[in-house]
Parts: C-alpha cells; sequence; structure tokens
C-alpha cells in the first residue's frame, strides 16, 4: 500500500473525481442507467429501477466526502464495494456472452470487455489504498481516522 | 469500536443518498407504483411514437397486412426462425444504420418490432432507434418469438428480406 500523503490525496481527487462525474451523468438520466442495469439481466425490473434511483447518488456522494475528506474510510470503502460488485457484474457478463455498454459513465459508456476490467481493477485499487491509509492529510476535519 | 463507526458512518451514507436519490425522482416513483416502467424503461413523453402491444395486437397487426414486422435478434437467430415475413435489424454493433438504408421503409408504415421475448431489450432499443430516424407507429411486441411460437402462428424458416 501507498502510504505517501501527497498521494493518497491524489488518489482521492482521482477516485472522487471519476464518481462524481460517472454518478452527474446517470442522475441526469435515470431511465437510461435503469434500463443500462436491466440490459445486464440480473436483476428483476424493479430492482433496476429502484438500484437507477439511489445508486448515482451513492457515488456522488461518496465522492464528494472523499475528496472532503469526511468520513473518508466509509466512503472509500463503499466505493471498493460498489467497485468489487461491478468487477463480479463484467466478469459474469462476459462470460455469458451478452455484448451490451456497460452504462457506467452515462452515454460515454465503453462496452462491458476487459478493458473494463482492468479500468475498474486500477479504481479498485486507488478506493482500497485510500481506504487502508492513515493519512489524515487535506481532510476537512482533522480528526484521528477511524481505523486505528 | 472503530467498526461501529466505521458502519454507522456507512449507513449514513446510503441512508442520505436514498433519501435524496428517492426525493429528486419523485415524479419517476409516482409513475412506476402507476404502473410504469414495468416492461421498459422509458416515458411515453419522451417517445410518443412508441407503443407496447400485446400477442392478441401482434396477431392481428400480422393478419391485417399493412404492418411490417421486424425482428430484432441476430442473424443467426432469426434464420433459425421468425414470424412470417418479418425483416430482420439485429439490433448489434451498428448494422441496424446500414440495414435500415438499404430497406429503404417509409416513416409512414407501421413497424412491429420484436426479439426473442419479455427477457431481452434489443426491441425497446431498435424501436428507439426508429423513433430517431422519424418512424411514426412502432410498435413493440414484448412477448416476442416465444409467445409467437407457444401461440402456433406463422413462422417461417427462410430469408424473408434478402
Amino acid at each position: 500500500m501507498i502510504g505517501n500523503k501527497y498521494l493518497v490525496f491524489y488518489f482521492r481527487i482521482i477516485l472522487g473525481g471519476v464518481f462524481i462525474w460517472a454518478g452527474l451523468l446517470k442522475i441526469f438520466d435515470p431511465l437510461g442507467f435503469a434500463e443500462t442495469i436491466a440490459n445486464f439481466r440480473v436483476f428483476p425490473q424493479w430492482i433496476s429501477f429502484f438500484l437507477a434511483l439511489m445508486l448515482p447518488w451513492i457515488e456522488v456522494i461518496s465522492g464528494v466526502f472523499l475528496i472532503l475528506g469526511l468520513f473518508r474510510h466509509a466512503s472509500a470503502l463503499i466505493l471498493s464495494l460498489l467497485l468489487a460488485a461491478f468487477l463480479v457484474l463484467i466478469v459474469v457478463t462476459i462470460m455469458r456472452g451478452i455484448d451490451i455498454d456497460c452504462g457506467c459513465f452515462g452515454s460515454f459508456s465503453q462496452k462491458v470487455d476487459y478493458k473494463l476490467i482492468l479500468t475498474d481493477c486500477v479504481l479498485l485499487f486507488l478506493s482500497l489504498n485510500i481506504f487502508f491509509s492513515k493519512s489524515d492529510h487535506f481532510v476537512l476535519f482533522r480528526k484521528k481516522g477511524i481505523l486505528p | 469500536m472503530a467498526q461501529k463507526k466505521l458502519v454507522q458512518q456507512i449507513v449514513f451514507i446510503l441512508i442520505l443518498s436514498s433519501i435524496i436519490g428517492l426525493g429528486a425522482n419523485f415524479h419517476l416513483i409516482k409513475k412506476y407504483f402507476q404502473g410504469e416502467f414495468r416492461q421498459s424503461f422509458f416515458s411515453s413523453e419522451k417517445f410518443p411514437s412508441i407503443t407496447f402491444i400485446t400477442l392478441a395486437e401482434a396477431e392481428e397487426l400480422f393478419f391485417s397486412k399493412d404492418t411490417i414486422f421486424i425482428d430484432s435478434r441476430p442473424e443467426g437467430d432469426y434464420l433459425v426462425g421468425h414470424i412470417l415475413g418479418a425483416l430482420n435489424i439485429p439490433f448489434e454493433q451498428h448494422k441496424e444504420v446500414k440495414i435500415l438504408t438499404r430497406l429503404d421503409l417509409s416513416p409512414e408504415e407501421i413497424l412491429v418490432v420484436y426479439c426473442d421475448g419479455s427477457e431481452c431489450q434489443s426491441s425497446v432499443e431498435l424501436a428507439k432507434f426508429l423513433d430517431a430516424q422519424g418512424f411514426k407507429s412502432i410498435k413493440v411486441f414484448f412477448g416476442g418469438w416465444t409467445e409467437w411460437v407457444q401461440a402456433g402462428l406463422p413462422v417461417s424458416i427462410e430469408n424473408d428480406w434478402k
């Protein structure tokens, strides 16, 4: 794990920024995102609908908190769990041979393929690094972190 | 203690996001409970030319003869079997653009698009594409190939459009 305070801060900006951007694109088109979730053919229609309404906000709020340094461990853990879930979904979708857009970045989305796995893994590395980092520099409330 | 705090913060973020997400989309939730979005996620206001039809309606249109049926499944599936007389516009890798140009259909035609059945979304995607191309009357037969075959209605294994 990388513990350098500047690098951890950059990681927070990058990861937070990516999720704010991804979330905002989806917030502006909730029905489009619901359809994207449905296209994965994993969830029933009603779950796709409610996920599409809530997930983008989880991404944006966690991203904002991560950049501000507010609840940063909790935010990083949420984003790590989301990225891990996306990873499973991507692998399952490739294995099932379903040819669809991931819907990760609204209309800027890429196809579900091996490159997407790589992107996901890089982001997962950043989020886990932030989660396990004890660096409390550049945070809004400089209190002792949650982790011992 | 640390773990408890972490869980509390996670729950806080999730609840906050859910409240904002559900609050900001209250109009959509209202529509959902009125019965919309049960088959596909698009608002009828956004795509006024698209309607959903049942097997009985599809059958009626089929025998009325002035309707064009379009199969949105991949060519391989289409060749195994399709609704008699249906054209094939596979909604994949932007093939639909080329094929539609070649078919040269009039925007006034009544089109019925279908794919496998309620599991597949390509008929809806194709319907949206056709709407964007200016077609005025697009009907999505959501029961698709599965319902049509189960009902024992006319099918073909010939390539009906080449």
